[in-house]
């Protein structure tokens, strides 16, 4: 059982996304680009290279300003959208990342230096990041309370 | 046996006539050997393979503000007198260039799908009428616009000099793209018992295809201006999505959009950084192409159709569905004023009236 949020949980869903090439379900194909979590107070950096997730890992917030885009919101988000990934085996349509940030007012993914190209890829890349969390059904996971 | 020997005799015959093959043929020259500007070439492949920008080395990656040649001249072979030129009329590399378009065409060769077998079509379930006909009428809508896409870039494409192949080759995936989006939304308007819709009065598509000022021109407005807000409507239909089917088709439909975004938004912003007055021009051109995207927003049956697939059918979208048809308009205007704002065109000022309402909800 993995606690979200942890490391050894990225890392767990990033050993199940690169097994198993069913999971990548949309937008197969080559993805390299950067990625920042913002979770709470933790922060991850998330790196694709091709067809796989190159590494994940947690990360000050200097790092994330290297990032093409961040992903943040509330704590209560990632996790009901975390819960619904475990129950249904994927995000249910008004839980996918790209449903949330049409609901939230200012979005879910920005550029750490404002640079809408950067930001762009959020859009780009939309489904390689959705199928990364959806591996997540696959990660036992608990909640830090 | 007799046969046998009739049959031999024949061979003979056949052979004695069997003419000198290089006869009358002129002495092939092999003087073209060794004519190369750059030789010894050998790139290795990286990790991801050998990619289009990887063999921009030496000479081979030089690419010139201006291209010279009116011919088929591949960029870094030896040029040919007497080649009679074409019609290349882009010839400047600020009428064309984005420094992505190597990366975004391997991305686009990569990254490919199959309406046919990867849409999952057996999870189309029956609509209510009001929707399916909402969905079918998105799906005329965006038919158009991505014909529209689709018939701009073959337009200019045939212009385009061939020192810069990384964007011709680029644009070419782009324009499958565009067809392959043709494909999968016919599909989906005509696999669920429904059908086309009304066609759309065209006013922005017009606008798109009749801009002759230039390439750049036409990227203002396909990508700046309206590419902005179908990447908003492609989100909304995705976040609405009915089925898997739905889902499928639009979420690589924004994928690929997305790419084409970039590459637009990536050559509005060489344009206007190696070209005198560029933000100026793109600034007038967007102040007559607001005017005509607003009275689209105003007067098109996009509004209504995405009302009614935000609320779930023709009672809802009086409601919350308009509501947040609304919001995604806003959203699109915020968009496309801060990818002006990158780019250095003011518009906020002299913003068209119509969309500064949308802006104060």
């Amino acid at each position: 059982m993995e606690v979200f949020p942890s490391q050894e949980w990225f890392q767990k869903v990033q050993e199940a996304y690169n097994s198993d090439r069913e999971l990548h379900s949309g937008g197969g194909g080559a993805c390299d680009t950067t990625a920042g979590f913002s979770i709470g107070e933790n922060r991850y950096f998330i790196e694709f290279a091709g067809l796989d997730c190159s590494q994940v890992r947690q990360c000050s917030e200097e790092d994330l300003a290297t990032t093409d885009f961040v992903i943040e919101m509330p704590m209560e988000t990632w996790r009901s959208m975390l819960q619904d990934v475990q129950k249904n085996g994927k995000a249910s349509s008004n839980m996918t990342l790209n449903s949330i940030d049409l609901e939230l007012e200012e979005g879910i993914a920005f550029s750490p230096i404002d640079d809408q190209y950067k930001q762009d890829l959020f859009y780009r890349y939309n489904q390689n990041f959705q199928d990364f969390f959806d591996a997540s059904s696959r990660v036992q996971t608990t909640f830090e309370s | 046996m007799a046969d046998k020997l009739s049959s031999k005799a024949a061979s003979v015959d056949r052979e004695s006539k069997i003419v000198d093959p290089t006869k009358g043929v002129p002495e092939p020259k092999y003087d073209w050997r060794g004519l190369t500007n750059e030789w010894g070439v050998r790139v290795i492949p990286g990790p991801h393979g050998l990619r289009l920008g990887d063999i921009n080395v030496g000479s081979y990656g030089e690419v010139p503000d201006y291209w010279q040649d009116q011919t088929r001249r591949p960029r870094g072979s030896v040029g040919r007198p007497g080649i009679p030129p074409l019609p290349y009329s882009l010839r400047s590399k600020h009428e064309l260039w984005a420094e992505c378009s190597a990366d975004l065409y391997e991305e686009a060769i990569q990254r490919r799908w199959i309406p046919a077998t990867e849409v999952p079509w057996d999870s189309l379930k029956t609509l209510p009428d009001d929707i399916e006909k909402a969905v079918c009428q998105m799906c005329t809508e965006l038919s158009q616009s991505a014909n529209t896409e689709l018939e701009i870039i073959t337009y200019w494409q045939d212009r385009m000099s061939y020192g810069y192949f990384e964007v011709k080759q680029y644009l070419a995936t782009a324009t499958f793209d565009c067809a392959r989006q043709l494909e999968a939304l016919r599909k989906r308007a005509l696999s669920n018992g429904g059908g086309l819709g009304i066609e759309s009065r065209g006013r922005v598509n017009r606008i798109i295809l009749e801009s002759s000022g230039g390439w750049t021109e036409a990227v203002v407005y396909l990508y700046l201006l309206r590419g902005t807000y179908i990447t908003r409507l492609l989100t909304g239909l995705l976040s609405a999505a009915h089925n898997e089917a739905e889902a499928f088709i639009y979420s690589h439909m924004l994928e690929d959009h997305a790419r084409h975004l970039t590459y637009g938004y990536d050559h509005l912003e060489y344009a206007s950084t190696h070209h005198d007055d560029a933000s100026l021009i793109m600034g007038t051109l967007l102040a007559v192409g607001e005017a005509h995207m607003a009275a689209e927003l105003k007067e098109g049956v996009v509004s209504s159709a995405m009302a009614i697939i935000f609320g779930g059918g023709i009672k809802g979208a009086r409601t919350h569905g308009m509501e947040r048809y609304l919001v995604l308009v806003r959203d699109f205007i915020n968009d496309y004023l801060a990818i002006c704002r990158t780019l250095g065109i003011d518009r906020e000022k002299s913003l068209h009236p119509v969309f500064k309402r949308y802006l104060e909800g």
